[in-house]
């Protein structure tokens, strides 16, 4: 009888403890695939119909490709909200907003910030690692009490400069009604409804150390409005305290700058460039470069043109729009493009350089057996020339 | 029961019955406590937060005071350095601003438990006593109330009960023996820790713990394990991102404070040779005075 009701009694809490509590969902949530689902179909998680060792193909949502994407088409099951309801005697479970959190997992370092020393790619909880009590045979790893604790307060401590428990725990009892769902509402915290942040319109950056000039002007609002850059193009790897301070956001000392820019422009022998002796101006298409933009040109996104957010000089994409025979020849007044053709060229039609199309290349060949476009060119650069667009690091295919 | 129903008599009797069992069994007893056989608790001062919840636990615990949970939640007990009081075994002390630029460090302070005790050493009746688990413990049946333990202590740690008029006792982290003695249970200060910034374990494991923290991440730690060899060792032991003396705590040598005193304290009366020559010499010059005397 006694061995009967302990029998009974230790399955119950065995059934107890293996049930998959945390994390939970809330309601609401897209609800993680269940393991049937994906039984005999490959397609889920791989975009070929039979994969191999060599070949996965995961899918664009798997896990395990996973970079920098988007949280949420990349991982639809994130949960919205985890509610930490493990250890809870002292006070109540703590709703964290997770999707919140891994919404600036493009400009931290990814899921992996938190979701660390897993398998490369794979997302686990932390109570699939952490037990609840220290291990005693791996003592480098804390129970679950002091994962959680670790993972939230090395921001946090930064974040608010204070480590008080009630930032993140009702206390048990303090709250009526608050004892199974905690004191936040869900549907505050949805995603990625982050406030506006304050950016600077411009930042000039002291470098006194270089020759070509003694500082940059880093025009923070053309590179988002004109330029259509995301705040994780540039900002990767960022510590949340950035931003994220109670005390004010820390002033933004960049030690190399070049490691942001370098993802656009080409930082190797063009240093006066961007190194100049004065603050320089906005953008502007009518004096930056050779093509003054006027009547229809005006009113276009700049994305119209400059495809893929690549800006490089040359090949426009002009024919998306244009028909093939567009240009002028007659009358097109080349010093636009800032070049000044030399005594030899200057009588050349059109169609003798750029056989492909006016749009196009030059081709030196027809002439010239030992010239070839862009080293050689024929004629000068006019002062207000643009680079070649050999100097750009990535030129724009034309489809 | 206890010492309140023993007379003089029979209490100056137990005590010289322990005087001279201690004279032959206390240097196998300090050495029970050795590096490998006893607990400790590695303390990693960079992950404390400053809550305050181990000195909640250890109010609890040992029945220290009734206060609740609330009155451990005051954190501007941290703008003055504290001590351990008798009402508190265990305080977390802040160093550095909050405001400031690097995050301010909490320590931890309670009895390091020795492994070669001086408070052990000073106390005359025996009532303070390292234990073969790591703890050093402290009987206050045995206690007579002289405090010299709270001289003797390199970190100044026993506290004791001035308002208790009638039996005071020095009070100082037990390091939960009871607990501890039940098959390794850790103290309560080292389970309630919210991010288990205490480990408890035998000493020996958690210097390779500390050693193994140090290697990964020599950003996060100053390359010492405090408590290691400071004064032959602790069974409490610290990890630091800073200088221990930024963090309230000494700089000691490595010998344990006992073999200052001990040799000299010893020495007069080892195996009761000294007296006994001392006794000797006396009795054979009280003889030949006498001797003189009668011729």
């Amino acid at each position: 009888m006694l061995n009967t009701s302990r029998l009974t009694i230790f399955t119950l809490l065995a059934l107890v403890l293996c049930l998959p509590a945390f994390p939970e969902p809330a309601e609401g949530t897209p609800a993680a695939p269940q393991k049937t689902d994906v039984s005999n179909d490959c397609s889920p998680c791989h975009r070929t119909s039979n994969p191999s060792a060599d070949d996965l193909l995961p899918a664009a949502k798997c896990r395990r490709s996973r970079t920098n994407e988007n949280l949420d088409e990349a991982t639809p099951e994130q949960p919205e909200v985890v509610i930490m309801d493990q250890l809870t005697d002292l006070y109540v479970p703590v709703v964290f907003p997770h999707k919140l959190h891994a919404g600036m997992e493009a400009i931290g370092s990814g899921c992996s910030a938190c979701h660390h020393h897993g398998e490369e790619g794979k997302i686990v909880t932390c109570r699939t690692c952490h037990e609840k009590t220290n291990d005693p045979g791996n003592l480098q790893r804390p129970g679950l009490k002091g994962a959680y604790h670790r993972q939230c307060l090395a921001c946090h401590r930064e974040w608010s400069h204070d480590t008080d428990c009630i930032f993140c725990h009702a206390k048990r009892g303090a709250i009526a009604g608050a004892e199974s769902k905690g004191n936040a509402d869900p549907t505050d915290i949805t995603g990625k409804l982050h406030p506006n942040v304050a950016v600077p319109d411009k930042t000039v950056y002291p470098t006194p150390e270089q020759e070509a000039g003694s500082m940059v002007t880093f025009h923070h609002k053309d590179h988002v409005e004109l330029f259509g850059k995301h705040c994780a193009d540039c900002h990767q790897k960022e510590n949340c305290s950035r931003c994220h301070d109670s005390a004010g956001p820390q002033k933004h000392v960049r030690q190399d700058s070049h490691e942001d820019c370098v993802k656009c422009h080409d930082t190797s022998d063009n240093c006066a460039k961007c190194h100049k002796d004065h603050e320089t101006g906005t953008f502007d298409h009518n004096k930056s470069t050779v093509f003054e933009l006027k009547d229809f040109h005006k009113q276009l996104a700049c994305t119209k043109c400059h495809k893929e957010g690549k800006f490089a000089l040359g090949k426009k994409n002009c024919k998306d729009c244009h028909e093939a025979n567009w240009f002028p020849s007659k009358d097109f007044d080349h010093t636009k493009t800032g070049l000044v053709f030399s005594e030899a060229h200057k009588d050349n039609e059109c169609e003798a350089c750029h056989p492909n199309g006016l749009g196009e290349a030059p081709d030196c060949s027809a002439c010239h057996d030992d010239r070839k476009y862009p080293k050689d060119q024929p004629g000068e650069r006019t002062s207000t020339a643009p680079e070649t667009p050999s100097d750009e690091k990535a030129p724009v295919e034309t489809k | 029961m206890g010492i309140s129903t023993l007379d003089r008599r029979q209490f100056l009797c137990r005590a010289g019955v322990a005087g001279l069992a201690g004279m032959t069994l206390s240097e196998p007893a300090l050495a029970a406590a050795d590096e490998v056989g006893g607990y400790g608790v590695l303390v990693d001062t960079t992950e404390c937060i400053g809550c305050r919840k181990c000195e909640f636990a250890c109010s609890q615990s040992n029945k220290l005071t009734e206060l609740p949970l609330e009155a451990f939640e005051d954190r501007s007990v941290f703008d003055q350095p504290r001590r351990m009081t008798a009402d508190a075994y265990t305080v977390v002390n802040r160093y550095g601003d909050t405001a400031g630029a690097v995050k301010p460090t909490f320590v931890k302070a309670q009895c390091m438990h020795c492994l070669k005790p001086a408070c052990a050493s000073a106390c005359l009746v025996g009532a303070i006593r390292p234990q073969a688990n790591g703890a050093v413990t402290y009987d206050p049946w045995k206690c007579m109330g002289c405090r010299y333990c709270m001289v003797a202590c390199p970190f100044q740690v026993p506290a004791y009960e001035y308002d208790h008029a009638l039996t005071p006792k020095v009070s100082k982290c037990s390091f939960c023996f009871e607990r501890v003695s039940q098959g390794g249970k850790a103290p309560a200060c080292v389970d309630i820790c919210p991010p288990m910034c205490l480990t408890f374990a035998k000493r020996s494991e958690l210097l390779g713990l500390a050693r193994a923290k140090i290697k990964a991440h020599p950003e996060q730690y100053l390359d010492h394990v405090y408590g290691e060899h400071e004064l032959g060792g602790t069974s409490w032991l610290y990890l630091t991102s800073r200088p221990v003396t930024e963090l309230g705590l000494m700089e000691f040598g490595e010998k344990p404070i006992p073999e200052y005193t001990e040799p000299l304290q010893h020495g007069i009366f080892k195996h009761g040779v000294p007296p006994m020559l001392l006794f000797g010499l006396l009795a054979v010059a009280m003889k030949m005075f006498d001797s003189k005397e009668d011729k």
